[in-house]
């Protein structure tokens, strides 16, 4: 039942895009289309499950050991993901061509995106074990992704509906964030 | 012989004013010749007519004039007798196209040649039935002009087991097939058993709209000779009642397949004038070189339906009929649903002319159209008999997304009006449409030309 | 050891041999695991501005560099570059001629604005020049003229064409000769010309002299007048005067000597 819930939460009550407000530029930048919004959709849970994984097992066995998680945390886990990322691309460019060809540039943008470093700084503030830290990014990714995939159907559809010629562009968009905001604002009480 | 009123309804279309009181108690006159006729070589759909006369030709009555040029295509024949004067560009057909016409001044002797009459029609060949329909240049008459002989020709694995004779003229003001149906029941008869004998069906369903209880009667007393299974069905006034897709649906609940053709499920429709056409084609020898058109609409004197040559232009009609009563804010060839504006009344008729709607400023909506945005009130999905949705389509062909319009059918419209017609924001919605289709053709030509 | 020290040392080594790993194991990923790339996308992405704004409907300008690239992406999508950047990146891909050859501009070969040419009707219907050619011909009196309803502007990329009183103009400085507002004009009046062309016949109406004044004030009428005093430059095909772009067009006389007002400088 607790994973249940922290699952759920993850996902809906505690947002990352809409809740927490990381990864708003990804989520600004790629919504456009709803085709590209699939491909960051599918990059970010992935990175961000081998990201939690990673993270980790460097706070436990290194930096915990160390004492030095108070301090380098946040300086370490940008260092390990960003590699991470360049790893898994370089791989995957190699051994799995298709899936990379899907994710596309989508992989090396996530370097900076701080959905991902969030994932991982609120797996270690919470004290998740390994298998909840995994769980609770995977979630979060989910979260991401539902938000990302919303706003892109929402943006090709304003791109259409012939708004204001002043609100046309990022300014209707922004609005919509905003509102899309105040929605899932709706679920808040939902997981105690 | 029974008559039934039909336990299928279409979903969606509209019911606007008919206005059909104008010129339905009109008996068909036929007008005086005008001093010139300029007989478009493109009367019908698909490849227009090469001319086969030139300047200074006398021509007979009944001569051909124009051939076909390819298998979608039909002669046209010379209305009257006369001298070409010349070989020209018309400005615009009937359909809203430009084409070559064929001027010809009427002149006398008024000598005349027809085709020979197959008289014994119930024992001839059916490819001499077949030949003759093509021979005599007849098109569908409710407006799209497809040429009939290719409508009768279904390939061989395409049995037809039920022909329905089109008499529903759903669209508002336009009498003609209604006057028809009253003073040529007979003739239209006739040529439904020559089709029926062309294509081998079993069952013919003449399919009319309730709001023509006189037209009811008239076919029923002349189909009720008629052998085998045949049945008069009573439809619901509702327009688009008389489009192909719908009317089989009303006539059978039978549904034509995605770009599909009417043949794909065992059924042909055939306007009643287009019946009568063949009738005279095949009795008489006439080919078609005549057709009724209703004059109508509130800026014309009387309102009439006219006996008319190919050719006679629009202000030809208008003369016969008395004029105008002041001055016409919109002229438009056919229907008001589905018919084209035109800017002037040097159009020739044609094949396919229905009837032409005069229609004062006050009566016409010429400023009506804005580009305002769609409030999202669903009223021309409720509406539209392909059950399509048009507030949609026109939102991507409106951001030149033509990709996107496909994805939601734009093609399967078939241009009925009715989503523009209800719709409380005025926008232009079948516009749009007819826009984006064509944008489709295009850029489907360009990729076959490619290939 | 001094605490000191330790404390300096340990985090330092910690990141440092976290850092040397990674990039070890990245260089060693790179060397036997990299596959090799169409050389054009750095070119490309080397000609697009880096900031990964997304303006262009793709994730980054490397997407956006590679979908030109292996996709045929169209190379005017980016704002921030420009029309500089869209001809850089063009030239990169072989498509635009040699940067010796001689700059086009777009040019509306009608100049029989509202207060000129007759409108033989009134078009309600959408905005689209295509829609309004269908409907009957258009509502210009004049088949050959610009209706003026601006589906060349909304197709230009760069914003370089305006409807001014009732007939299209193009920004000469602005236009990036893509081509696009010739392909869509329905009455083929957009020509791509020489930019350094001075002086034009803005007129491409084919009908003979009395049919083109009925209609509009400003049309050639067919006068040979600007063919005679042009030499070659100017060609006469069927009623109407065509300039010449291959040869040197300087007689600014016959600007003034146009009957029909419709040679321009522009």
């Amino acid at each position: 039942m607790e994973y249940v819930i922290l699952f759920v939460s993850a996902i809906l009550v505690n947002n990352f895009v809409l809740s927490r407000f990381l990864g708003i530029c990804p989520f600004l930048g790629v919504s456009k289309r709803m085709s590209t919004a699939l491909g960051m959709s599918g990059a970010v849970m992935f990175v961000m499950t081998i990201a939690a994984a990673v993270t980790w097992l460097i706070q436990t066995f290194l930096l915990v050991p160390l004492g030095l998680d108070g301090f380098l945390q946040t300086l370490s886990f940008i260092l390990v993901i960003a590699s991470l990322v360049q790893l898994i691309d370089i791989v995957m460019k190699r051994f799995a061509p298709p899936l990379h060809a899907a994710l596309g540039i989508y992989l090396p943008l996530i370097t900076t995106n701080c959905a991902v470093l969030g994932a991982a700084v609120i797996n270690m503030k919470s004290g998740h074990g390994f298998f909840k830290s995994v769980l609770f990014a995977f979630a979060a990714a989910i979260g991401f992704a539902l938000a990302l995939l919303i706003f892109a159907g929402l943006r090709e559809r304003i791109e259409r509906a012939d708004p204001p010629r002043c609100f046309k562009g990022v300014a209707i968009s922004l609005i919509t964030a905003g509102l899309l905001s105040l929605a899932f604002m709706g679920f808040s009480g939902l997981v105690k | 012989m029974k008559t039934t009123s039909s336990p299928f309804v279409f979903s969606g279309g509209i019911h606007p004013a008919y206005h059909k009181g104008l010129s339905a108690g009109e008996p068909i006159r036929a007008i005086d010749l005008p001093p010139h006729l300029a007989v478009p070589m493109s009367q019908h759909l698909g490849a227009p007519a090469r001319p086969v006369v030139k300047h200074g030709d006398h021509v007979k009555r009944n001569q051909l004039i124009g051939e076909a040029a390819g298998v979608i295509s039909a002669p046209v024949h010379a209305p009257v007798a006369g001298k070409v004067t010349g070989i020209g560009h018309t400005a615009v057909t009937a359909a809203g196209r430009t084409c070559e016409a064929v001027i010809i001044e009427p002149h006398t002797p008024a000598d005349a040649e027809t085709l020979a009459p197959i008289a014994d029609w119930p024992r001839a060949d059916k490819a001499a039935l077949l030949a003759r329909v093509g021979e005599a240049g007849i098109v569908g008459m409710g407006g799209a002009g497809f040429p009939t002989k290719v409508k009768l020709s279904p390939p061989a694995g395409k049995p037809i087991d039920t022909l329905i004779l089109n008499g529903a003229e759903c669209e508002p003001y336009l009498t003609s097939d209604h006057r028809m149906m009253l003073e040529r029941a007979e003739g239209i008869r006739i040529g439904a058993e020559i089709i029926r004998a062309v294509l081998g069906a079993k069952a013919v369903r003449v399919a009319i709209e309730d709001n023509k209880p006189d037209a009811i009667a008239a076919m029923e007393k002349a189909f009720a000779g008629m052998a085998g299974d045949v049945a008069i069905f009573v439809l619901a006034t509702s327009y688009p009642q008389g489009a192909e897709k719908q009317q089989i649906y009303s006539v059978t609940g039978r549904e034509v397949p995605r770009g599909g053709l009417p043949m794909d499920i065992g059924c042909v429709v055939e306007n009643v004038s287009t019946a009568y056409a063949v009738f005279d084609a095949v009795v008489n020898g006439q080919p078609l070189t005549h057709r009724v058109v209703s004059v109508t609409g509130d800026a014309v004197n009387t309102p009439s339906n006219l006996l008319v040559p190919n050719g006679a232009s629009y202000a030809d009609l208008v003369a016969a009929c008395g004029g105008l009563k002041c001055k016409a804010a919109k002229i438009i060839s056919g229907g008001p649903m589905m018919g084209f504006a035109v800017n002037a009344l040097d159009v020739p008729t044609g094949k396919t002319t229905s009837g032409v709607v005069l229609l004062s400023a006050a009566r016409a909506a010429t400023s009506g159209y804005t580009s305002q945005a769609c409030i999202s009130c669903g009223r021309c999905v409720e509406a539209c008999p392909m059950r399509l949705i048009p507030s949609e389509i026109s939102q991507f062909v409106e951001a030149d997304d033509i990709e996107g319009a496909e994805t939601v059918c734009i093609m399967d419209c078939i241009e009925c009006g009715s989503c523009a017609y209800v719709c409380p924001a005025h926008r232009p919605l079948t516009q749009h449409c007819r826009r984006g289709k064509a944008l489709i053709a295009a850029k489907r030509a360009a990729a076959a030309a490619k290939r | 050891m001094d605490p000191v020290i330790t404390s300096v040392l340990v985090p330092t080594l910690c990141v440092g041999g976290c850092g040397l790993a990674s990039a070890v194991a990245l260089g060693i990923a790179d060397k036997f695991l990299s596959v090799p790339e169409d050389p054009r996308v750095q070119a490309v992405l080397a000609a697009l501005p880096g900031a990964n704004c997304g303006g262009c409907g793709f994730a980054g300008c490397a997407d956006y560099a590679s979908a030109i690239v292996l996709h045929g992406a169209e190379a005017s999508l980016c704002a921030p570059a420009g029309s500089a950047g869209a001809a850089a990146i063009a030239q990169v891909m072989g498509q635009a001629p040699g940067a010796a050859a001689e700059r086009k501009v777009a040019l509306v070969l009608c100049c029989g604005d509202e207060t000129e040419a007759v409108r033989r009707a009134h078009y309600n219907g959408i905005t689209d020049c295509a829609a309004a050619h269908a409907t009957a011909g258009g509502d210009k009196a004049c088949a050959y003229g610009c209706l003026g309803y601006g589906s060349c502007a909304r197709v230009c990329p760069v914003n370089a064409v305006r409807v001014e009183k009732g007939i299209a103009a193009i920004d000469k400085e602005a236009c990036i000769a893509c081509g696009k507002c010739v392909k869509v004009c329905p009455r083929k009046l957009v020509k791509l010309v020489p930019a350094s062309a001075q002086i034009h016949v803005l007129c491409s109406s084919k009908d003979k002299g009395p049919a083109v004044k009925k209609v509009c004030g400003t049309g050639c009428i067919g006068c040979h007048m600007c063919a005679k005093k042009a030499g070659d430059a100017i060609v006469m095909d069927g009623s109407l005067a065509v300039v010449d772009y291959a040869k040197e067009l300087k007689d600014t006389e016959i600007i003034a000597k146009c009957p029909g007002h419709c040679i321009r400088k522009a």
